[in-house]
Formats: structure tokens, sequence, C-alpha cells
């Protein structure tokens, strides 16, 4: 039981600034809450905004429809399609060549000139601005190669940007499969190829998946890279959902960059409306998505 | 638990009172009704195999466990009659009082002289020569004056790990605490370190009280007044060191000492 | 002895490990290829308004007179507008950025920290061009209705819309660099009797100060890279601006703007190329200061 406490007991705070502290510490844990909850809060606006801005305008016609160029009613049917045929196209490149590149830097490359320079030539890549990337397609596809705007000129720039986050992901993953999951493959005669693709790789996979779902969640937004490379137009009418690679392909973000500065439809900011609701309910689907399947996958792969 | 009464006859008056003392990491409980007196100026050990509750016991004392989440303490410690878990009290101030060193050295990657600086900064002393003859005391009773004097501008982190942990020590004895916990000063270091650490002790109990968990029976032996026995969350037995190694009350502190546990 | 069927297998085994080492080290080797075929496109591009329009450097980046009809395609107007941009979003953006790092890495109650990642994830994954829709339709207004701007288009709209995409980079990677201080050394702090806030600002951002500053870097370049969500909301107007609410545009603006209409070899076409290599160049610079900011922290 609790001694009463002497009343002659030297108080805690002695010759001391403590409660100019206290008072600088309660501050700033203030301002830190406020900091962290407006960001919350932010993106909480942003999505409340855009569905007030967009519910109305999101019908079937409107997912749909091919776009009008002229008058009002256009859909946006082609650009969903050609939004997610560029990034299966951007997948099919980038995903190979990113993990390989990522095994080699991670398992394989021992420090020296070419890791490190293989190490600044990704984050410089990962550092280009998406229209300086976009430049760089137009003068290798369009102008060299003379493809014009094409739906894999798009890919490919895409491909280049996006390579370096999928390489980071990659060594991250693998980063994360246990040292002696490695030893234990390697000391029962397996080589090192063997034992990455037979115990590292299958360990990683749920970070890889989780990784490579929100990259796609970011490729599909991007916008300024595609301008000169995949060009802002679709084919006219039923022919605007086309598999051809070397067709021109205005993906939605484009069409609503588009629709705002170039369009002459009278009911832009209807379809820019509509166009930025759907991205961010895009980008929604992918990042809940990647949550569940990365949950479920590592369930899956660590046994629970 | 008759074993864990006080000490009989403290030599001295008690500076910390431990009372009903438990520790939970979540469901486990890891300090188990632990009650003891610390005496003023006297170094007290505490010693039991790992995992024992020891370093949980001893951050216990100037609320360490604060920083964690998911750690909850129960039952009194007080300082002069004081307690620290009391209602209203702040474990910033408390902190001030009693002072800690860590296992490993853990200075700030800043130079010598704003490790030493660093807490009486903090507490508001802003006088530059003040602020020179405080890091000029606390190393010279660190017995690390001599080494550094002529680099207090270098960084902390190029000294040698026993350096540093008397750099540590100084930096604590700078904000002039009432006790000093030291949680295995000297287990990150070599022998020669660890005999100035050891000698430092001594010197300190003059000025301070000490509290000093350690792995080494030897070290208990050699440094503490007094010696308490912690056996899986339990604090079996405390008596001076001379009467816990040579005639232990309990079965248990006797197998320890004799080492029939790990 | 080593029986043969072990051999033979072994061997396979081998020449599998070469051919996989071959094709990851070739996927490597890659990323260097790519990195220089697009400084050496950019490159010949770029120089050609020098080299073949004979054009002097000063005139393209000493000069605010953006005429390139009349061979004079000065772009200080657009490099003003973009440092200006960028100057903004940093000032804005990067002490938020710090401050909500600083939240995630010490103060965050896990289930809160557990809302706000994914939060933070959705900020990275909106495109820029949402953004720039927010920008417009939301900032904008009310920018025109408060603050007396005509338009409500321009630095200051340009420089909150991307003070807030540069948020989640600063977040993420201050959050990265205040978790990578040892704990000890934060114990070592309170143990002294420091308030977390002292504890923070005296230990922990010192101690992290390589990564903050790479966190700040990146987020630059994030901000000087932005083109689509900065056009739709900066007014587009090739002069040094005057003011904060001022109409202005800036070296990606000015690419996007006009480069559709540019004739093939004209000296408007070159120019955009010249603007397009002078971001590359700042890309690349910005990753040499951040690698060199943290070598000087490994030392």
């Amino acid at each position: 039981m609790t001694a009463t406490t002497p009343s002659t007991a030297t108080p805690f705070v002695r010759k001391d600034n403590a409660s100019q502290r206290r008072l600088a510490d309660a501050v700033a844990t203030g301002l830190l809450w406020t900091a962290a909850l407006g960001i919350v809060l932010l993106l909480a606006v942003f999505i409340g905004y855009l569905l007030y801005l967009g519910a109305h305008v999101i019908s079937w016609h409107f997912l749909t429809a091919p776009p009008s160029e002229i008058s009002a009613g256009g859909g946006i049917g082609p650009e969903i399609f050609n939004s997610f045929y560029i990034l299966v196209l951007t997948l099919i490149f980038t995903v190979p060549v990113a993990t390989a590149a990522g095994i080699y830097l991670q398992e394989y490359a021992r420090p020296g000139l070419f890791n490190s320079t293989v190490q600044f030539c990704a984050e410089s890549l990962a550092t280009i601005p998406s229209i300086v990337m976009g430049l760089f397609g137009l003068i290798v596809f369009v102008q060299v190669l003379h493809w014009h705007f094409t739906a894999l000129g798009g890919a490919l720039a895409l491909t280049l940007l996006n390579l370096p986050a999928l390489m980071r992901v990659t060594q991250e993953g693998l980063a994360s499969v246990p040292q002696a999951l490695r030893e234990g493959s390697m000391a029962l005669g397996a080589t090192k190829w063997q034992t990455i693709r037979r115990v590292v790789l299958p360990g990683s996979i749920a970070p890889l998946t989780t990784g490579i779902i929100l990259i796609a969640g970011r490729i599909i937004g991007e916008t300024a890279v595609l301008i000169y490379t995949a060009g802002v137009s679709v084919s006219p009418g039923r022919s605007a959902f086309n598999w051809n690679p070397f067709h021109p392909a205005e993906t939605l973000s484009v069409h609503l960059w588009y629709t705002h500065s170039e369009g002459l439809v009278p009911d832009a900011v209807d379809i820019g409306n509509g166009s930025a609701l759907v991205l961010l309910l895009i980008v929604l689907v992918f990042n809940i998505s990647a949550r569940i399947l990365g949950r479920g996958l590592s369930r899956h792969f660590t046994g629970k | 638990m008759l074993s864990t009464e006080p000490v009989t006859t403290p030599v001295r008056a008690t500076k910390l009172e431990v009372k009903d003392l438990n520790v939970f990491y979540g469901e486990f409980q890891a300090i188990k009704d632990a009650s003891m007196d610390v005496p003023e100026n006297r170094v007290t050990a505490l010693i039991g195999p790992s995992g024992c509750g020891k370093s949980t016991f001893i951050r216990a004392l100037n609320r360490m466990h604060d920083l964690s989440p998911g750690v909850t303490v129960k039952g009194h410690v007080r300082l002069d009659g004081q307690d620290i878990y009391g209602k209203d009290v702040d474990p910033v101030t408390i902190r001030h009082r009693i002072g800690m060193v860590f296992q490993r050295p853990n200075p700030f990657p800043k130079t010598i002289y704003e490790n030493v600086v660093y807490g009486p900064k903090i507490h508001g002393l802003s006088d530059r020569r003040k602020l020179a003859e405080v890091c000029e005391r606390g190393l010279r009773r660190a017995a690390l004056w001599d080494e550094v004097k002529d680099r207090l501008n270098e960084s902390a982190l190029d000294l040698s790990g026993g350096q540093q942990q008397r750099l540590c020590i100084a930096r604590v004895l700078a904000v002039e605490p009432e006790v000093i916990l030291m949680d295995e000063p000297a287990s990150a270091l070599d022998p020669i370190a660890t005999s100035k650490i050891e000698d430092l002790i001594g010197e300190l109990k003059r000025d301070y009280t000490v509290v000093i968990v350690t792995h080494s029976m030897q070290q208990a032996a050699r440094i503490s007044d007094f010696t308490s026995f912690f056996l899986l969350g339990d604090l079996i037995e405390i008596g001076t060191t001379s009467e816990v190694f040579t005639k232990p009350k309990d079965k248990r502190t006797e197998d320890y000492i004799t080492g029939r546990y790990g | 002895m080593v029986g043969p069927v072990i051999a033979t297998h072994s061997s396979r085994a081998h020449v599998q490990e070469s051919i996989a080492r071959g094709v990851l080290l070739a996927a490597s080797a890659f990323v260097i290829l790519a990195m220089a075929a697009i400084v050496v496109y950019l490159a010949s591009e770029g120089l050609r308004l020098f080299f073949v329009d004979h054009i002097s450097p000063l005139a393209f980046l000493g000069s605010a007179a953006f005429e390139p009809d009349s061979r004079s395609p000065g772009a200080l107007a657009f490099i003003v507008g973009s440092l200006a941009v960028t100057f903004f979003a940093i000032v804005m953006g990067g002490p938020l950025g710090i401050a909500v790092g600083i939240f995630l890495s010490q103060l965050a109650p896990p289930r809160l920290g557990s809302i706000m990642k994914p939060a933070i994830e959705i900020l990275v994954g909106i495109p820029s061009v949402v953004y720039g829709w927010l920008g417009l339709t939301l900032l904008a207004p009310l920018i025109r209705l408060h603050l007396g701007s005509q338009t409500g288009f321009g630095l200051l709209t340009a420089g909150i819309v991307l003070s807030i995409m540069i948020l989640p980079t600063v977040i993420s990677l201050s959050e990265d660099a205040l978790k990578s201080v040892p704990v000890t050394i934060k114990e070592a702090s309170m143990a002294l009797g420091a308030t977390r806030w002292q504890t923070i600002f005296h230990v922990l951002l010192p101690a992290a100060r390589s990564g903050l500053t790479v966190a700040l870097i990146l987020g630059i370049a994030r901000a000087i890279g932005e083109a689509l969500a900065v056009q739709m909301v900066i007014g587009n107007s090739a002069v040094i601006p005057q003011g904060l609410l001022n109409p202005a545009a800036t070296l990606t603006t000015e690419i996007v703007t006009d480069m559709g209409s540019a004739q093939q070899g004209s000296v408007l076409q070159h120019s955009l190329f010249s603007m397009a290599f002078l971001l590359l160049l700042i890309a690349m610079a910005l990753i040499t200061l951040v690698r060199w900011a943290l070598k000087r922290s490994a030392l």
C-alpha cells in the first residue's frame, strides 16, 4: 500500500526550464498531429470533391461511347480501353526487364563501377521528367522510326520511365527473404540461379505482386509522356477499340488534359469532371486490390 | 516473500524505494511484485541469468518504459519518498534526476563537446563559458578528459568503444543527476575498457547513487555494495554483496552463484 | 567418387547458371543503354539550336524574349518560372512533408499509421492531370475569390498544387530517414531528461540530416519536372512573372504548350528540345547531389 508522501520531499522540478519545455513539447505535438490529420483530410476532400463534381456525369453511355470531337455527349470508352491496353503493353516490357535487372543487382552484382553506373542510370531514369521522356519517345519512335503516334511507342516510353521503380520493388522484395533460406538451398548443392528461382523468388512473391500493382496504378495515370508518343486522338467510330499497337491511342488521363486545354466540345467541363472521377476510382481500385492481394499472398506463401 | 524484505540495516538513507513493482509486455509479465530499497551513495548490482528481468526492472526506475507502447508498469518507485509513477508526474523531469547509461555506447552523431553539453543545453543552460566548464567537469569525472581534451570538436563516433561509453557516462554526469542507472555498461567492451569503467563506478558512488545491471557475478562482487538476484521476473533476494555471495538465504541464489544456472 | 548422374545434372545446372547470369546482366546493362540513348538523342536534338541554328547559349539562357520565329528563343522566363514554382513547392511542401514524416516515424499510434500509409500511397497514385483538374476547379476559384486575382491562375496556384504533389515523396523519404536513426540514440536523449520534441529537434533531425536532404532534393526534382498539373493552373504566359498572382510559364509547361504545333526543324522545335535537354541535365545534377549527400553521410 502506498505510504503517505513526506511533505518535505524534494520537488521533482529543480532549477529547470521544465514548464517551458513541456509547453514547447505540447505545441510541437499539436502541430505534428495537425499536419498528419491535415493530409488525411486533404485526401478526403479530394475524393469527396471529385465525387461531387463527377458522379452525375458517369453513365454506361459515358463509360463506353467513343468521344465526340465537336458536339456534346461524347464518351470515354476508347480512352479507358487504351489506358488499360497501354498499361498491359508497358507491364509486358517492364516486368521481365525490371525483375531481371533487380535480381542481378540484388543477388549477383558486387560493388564496383558497373553496379554504381547501373544505380546512377536507374536513379536518373526515375528522375527524368515525364514530359522529357515523352520528347525522347517523340524523337525515337515518331521522328527516327516513323511510327507516328502509337500505343507501342507510348508503352515503350512508359517502360523506361517505370523500370527503376519496379527494379527497386524487386530488390526490396528479394532483400526481405531471409539469408538463411538462401544458405539452406545452397548448402544442398543448388546453384545460385536454382536458389533464386525456387527459393528466393517464391519467397518474395507477395511484396513483388503488391509493388507491381501499385506501380501499375501509377502507370495508368501517366500523362505527359504519352502526349507526344501515343498521341491525343483515337481512331474514329467502332475502330476506336483497337488492338493494333501501331495505332494512335489516347488514354483517359491524356483525354482529360486534352479536352480541357485543346478540346472544342461544349461539355468539356463535364467530360473533365467525369474523367477525373473515373481516374481516381481506377487508382483507388488498384491500391485496394494491391493491399488485399498482397495480404492474401503473403498469408498463402508464409503459411498463415 | 520473506527474502524480498529490504536490507535490514541500511547504512544510508534510502534513495529509491521500489514497492510492488510489476511490468507487463502486453500479456506477458516480466517483473512480478518486486520490492527493494536502493541506498544512497552506494552501488547496487542487479544480477541474474539472461531473460530474468533485470534490464526490464532497471528501465522501470526512470520510466523508460513509457517510450515503448505495449509496456505497462504497475506499482511504486519512490525517489526521496515521492512516487515517480504518481499522477501528474512528468517523466521528463524524473529522467533529469535519474540518469541512465545503456548496454551499448550510444553517443549522438555529434562532436564530443556537443554530446556532453547536450543535457545542460536542453535544460536551459546557454552560457558558453558555463557549458565549457560543465563539459570539462563531466569529462574529468568520467576519467576521459585527458584523452579527449584536444579533440573536443571531433565526432564522438571516432572514439573507441570504451571511450564512447565513458563519454556517455560524462554526458549523464553533466546533467547532475542524483541516481545513475547502468544497464550492463561494460558488456560491449574489452577487458581493459571494462576495468576503467569499473574504477569509475567506484569513484561515482561518492556523489551519486548507482544501480547497475550486470551479467558478470565477478563484476558485481568487485564493484557493488548491495546485490539483488532476479530469476524469471522474481526478485529472489537482496542483501549486502558479501552476504549474497557468501551466505545466500535462498537456495536459488546459491545455485546461481555456484554456477548451477546458465 | 561422384556418381555420373549427379555429375551431368550439375553440369547442366552450371550451364543454366551462366545463361541466367548472362540474361540478368543484360537486363542491368539495358538500364545503362537506355539512359545513354536518352542523353545522346536529347543532346543531339537539344544542341541543334546552338550548332545548326547558330544561336548563342547566352541568348537562350539569358534572354526572356521568347520569339523563336525571329530567331530569339530566350528561355529565361521559363527558367525563372520553373525555379519559382519549385521554390514555392518546396517551401510549402517540404516542412509539411517532413512534419508528417516525423509524425509517422515517432508519434503515430499504429492504428492511425496503418490508415495514413495507404492514404499517402493513394496521393502518389493520383494522376498529375487530376491534381491539375483539382487545381483548376477547386483552388483557382478560391484564389480568384479571396486574393483578388483576375483568373486565379498563376505562380501561387501552381506552387500550391505542386507542394501537394511532392508531399508523398517528402513524407515517405523523411519517414524512412528518421526511422533509420538507431532507437538507442533516442533513448539516450530521453534518459537525459529531454522532452520528445527536444529529442526530435536536437537529436533525430540532425542525425537524419542527409536522408532529409535527399527527401527534399527528390521533392525538388519532382516539382521541377511536373508538366501538366502546372500547365493547367499557371496561366501560361511567357513573361518573367512580376508577382505571386501573375500568370507565368515554366520549361515543362512551355514544351507541353508549343510542341504540338512546332514545325520539325524549326527554331521553335529546337528550342523546345533544348529546354528538354536542360531539364534532363537538371535531373541528372539533382541525382548527383543525392548521391553526394548519401556518400557524405556514410563517412
